[in-house]
């Protein structure tokens, strides 16, 4: 059973580029979904790749229960942390059953193939994330919406104690954008440790238990929705033209608009 | 699904007896279907041998088959293997300078033989040749091969993309070198000739040992398939995708690039410049219905061996004594099919 898994002082730039993160540390704990959030360019994506151990740190560490996660093999980064990647080639001639067994890789004996275990996860994912319809097609004959929603399928069918999820919900209509936040919210419950990199501050508003914003390679906040879903502390981040409120039942939004509230005429 | 994976091999295990039987047949002087069961059974210990002249003449037929079938098998391994690291499906064995370092492995080899060396290794040169030139081929092939993976994995972790430009580099020092080769021995009418004839390919006058080069080291390509099957299937969405999924992502690649380079060296140094096959043979089988690496590359051993042993058994049904060598046949058929690939891959990529 895995606890927590820890950035700490997380310094990391690419080859030949500018620093992206400057010493992030960043806490996720069992049973929490947490959002982040920060304009482009920020290093959300970075940080997740990071948390991910998919890259190499210039300085810090990510601990899982205390334990370098760089220190295992990739198979046993696997079986914890299950990555959902903003962007993947077009994989023509790819199954969407097994992409999805993809999914189950580490847990899979090279000599023996997959179980009806595997299946049965394939197909349990498959329905969680609405998908089922989609299993005998080709990856590169979904919508955008549909391939989205497979590939996070297949991080459900891998069945990681961590969840580090890249944009999910880009190409999602807002009915399935509702499903994926519940689903990412359910896992969360049952007792896993989930990450978000969004920009869907409202979704993330409802269904996040905290939320921390990154601000230029920075983390500049860390904590409940209620606390930071304001002008004080996303103002400075996004720029000016955020509008803050609430709902009828209390829960925070944020809607874009012009700096000067401009209406059309007529 | 079952009953496929079960008739499977049924079918390849026909096509290939039949192909093997008519390319046994084949050829200058009629047999009778008799006489070739009872060579190839004195060959294997089981009757007594023919008369010499007929017994040499089926030695000489089973060991060409034999080698085909190798050359295709070891060949179409290698480029689903091939393909599948670069993630490339027009990728071939040549760009990493297999096919380069083997003909400038055999130019070397045909130089010592031809007189260039010295004495020391002309005097025992009689019949020295036949081993010299596949022994050389092979071993430059590896070689070379080793000098494109050693250069890209200089700085670290190498990406496909160094290895395909250093590839290209390497194979580019590689032939010129041949070409000077080439140049130099151009006045040499008996040397220039060999190396000329080399780059054709050829599958004539083969022996025990060539069956023994290119098996063995298909056995040991063979090996790996296990090993880089799934993953390779894995590592179609990018070699991060892959590692998040729990691979291993580096000894991936030199497993199937090792396992690449030994049988592709080994089907050249038999059998010249064929190398095509790699890559047509993945994608005929892709035509039919096989993408998934799991399959395709143990589908590759036997759909290669039969495609090149019924290319070479149909031209010399045809043409008889006038057959093209398989490396020329294999290119005037490949490059139209080549340009095939292109267009309908561009069609795909238009339509997504």
């Amino acid at each position: 059973m895995v606890n927590q898994l820890v950035a700490r002082d997380v310094c990391f730039g690419y080859p030949f580029g500018p620093r992206v993160l400057h010493g992030v540390s960043l806490e996720l704990v069992r049973g929490e979904l947490v959002s982040l959030v920060g304009p482009n360019g920020s290093g959300k994506s970075t940080l997740l790749r990071c948390m991910a151990g998919l890259a190499e740190l210039e300085a810090g560490e990510i601990l899982l229960d205390d334990k370098p996660l760089r220190s295992g093999s990739a198979r046993e980064r696997a079986l914890q942390v299950a990555v959902v990647p903003q962007f993947l080639p077009s994989l023509f001639d790819v199954r969407v059953e097994d992409f999805v067994l993809g999914g189950r890789y580490a847990r899979i004996d090279r000599w023996v193939g997959p179980k009806a275990g595997d299946r049965e996860a394939i197909e349990s994912s498959l329905v969680a994330c609405d998908a089922l319809e989609c299993r005998g097609r080709a990856m590169s004959e979904l919508s955008g919406g549909q391939r989205q929603r497979v590939v996070v399928a297949r991080a459900i069918a891998q069945e990681a104690a961590v969840l580090l999820v890249d944009e999910p919900t880009t190409s999602l209509d807002p009915d399935h954008q509702v499903t994926i936040f519940e689903l990412l919210a359910r896992l969360a419950s049952e007792g896993r440790i989930v990450l978000v990199v969004t920009h869907e501050l409202n979704l993330a508003a409802q269904f996040s238990t905290a939320l921390a914003v990154l601000h230029e390679g920075r983390l500049v906040a860390r904590g409940s929705v209620d606390a930071l879903m304001r002008g004080e502390v996303l103002t400075p981040v996004y720029g000016e033209r955020l509008h803050f409120g609430r709902t009828d039942d209390g829960c925070p939004f944020v809607v874009p608009r012009a700096r000067l509230a401009r209406r059309p005429q007529g | 699904m079952r009953t496929r994976v079960l008739s499977a091999p049924l079918w390849y295990g026909l096509l290939l007896t039949g192909l093997t039987a008519g390319s046994l047949m084949l050829g200058s002087s009629a047999l009778a279907a008799g006489e070739v069961l009872e060579g190839t059974g004195a060959m294997l210990g089981l009757c007594e041998p023919l008369e010499r002249s007929t017994q040499a003449i089926v030695e000489l037929r089973v060991w060409r088959a034999l080698c085909t079938l190798g050359v295709g098998a070891a060949l179409a391994l290698s480029g689903g293997l091939i393909q599948g690291l670069f993630r490339n499906a027009l990728a071939s064995p040549s760009l990493i300078g297999v096919t380069g370092g083997a003909s400038l492995g055999a130019a070397c080899a045909i130089l010592i033989v031809g007189g260039y060396a010295p004495r020391l290794v002309l005097e025992s040169s009689v019949g020295l040749d036949a081993l010299l030139v596949p022994l050389f081929s092979f071993v430059m092939a590896l070689c070379t091969t080793a000098l494109v993976a050693w250069i890209a994995s200089a700085r670290g972790r190498a990406s496909v993309t160094t290895l395909l430009l250093v590839g290209i580099a390497v194979n580019m020092c590689v032939s010129g070198a041949f070409a000077t080769i080439q140049y130099l021995t151009l006045e040499e009418w008996e040397v220039s000739r060999a190396i000329l004839a080399w780059t054709f390919g050829t599958l004539d006058d083969r022996s025990g040992f060539h069956c023994l080069t290119v098996f063995a080291s298909l056995a040991v390509s063979t090996l790996a398939v296990p090993f880089v099957a799934r993953e390779l299937d894995l590592l179609k969405g990018g070699e991060e995708d892959a590692e998040a999924l729990g691979v291993d992502v580096a000894r991936t690649k030199r497993v199937a690039l090792v396992a690449a380079a030994l049988a592709a060296s080994a089907a050249v140094a038999v059998a010249g410049q064929i190398a095509f096959v790699g890559l047509v043979v993945p994608h005929l089988l892709r035509l039919f219905g096989q993408h998934s690496y799991r399959q395709l590359l143990w589908h590759a051993l036997p759909a290669g061996a039969a495609f090149l042993l019924g290319a070479d058994v149909l031209q010399r049904w045809l043409f008889g004594a006038g057959a093209l060598q398989p490396g020329v046949m294999m290119s005037l058929v490949g490059g139209p099919f080549f340009l095939f690939l292109l267009v309908r891959s561009r069609r795909e990529v238009s339509t997504w």
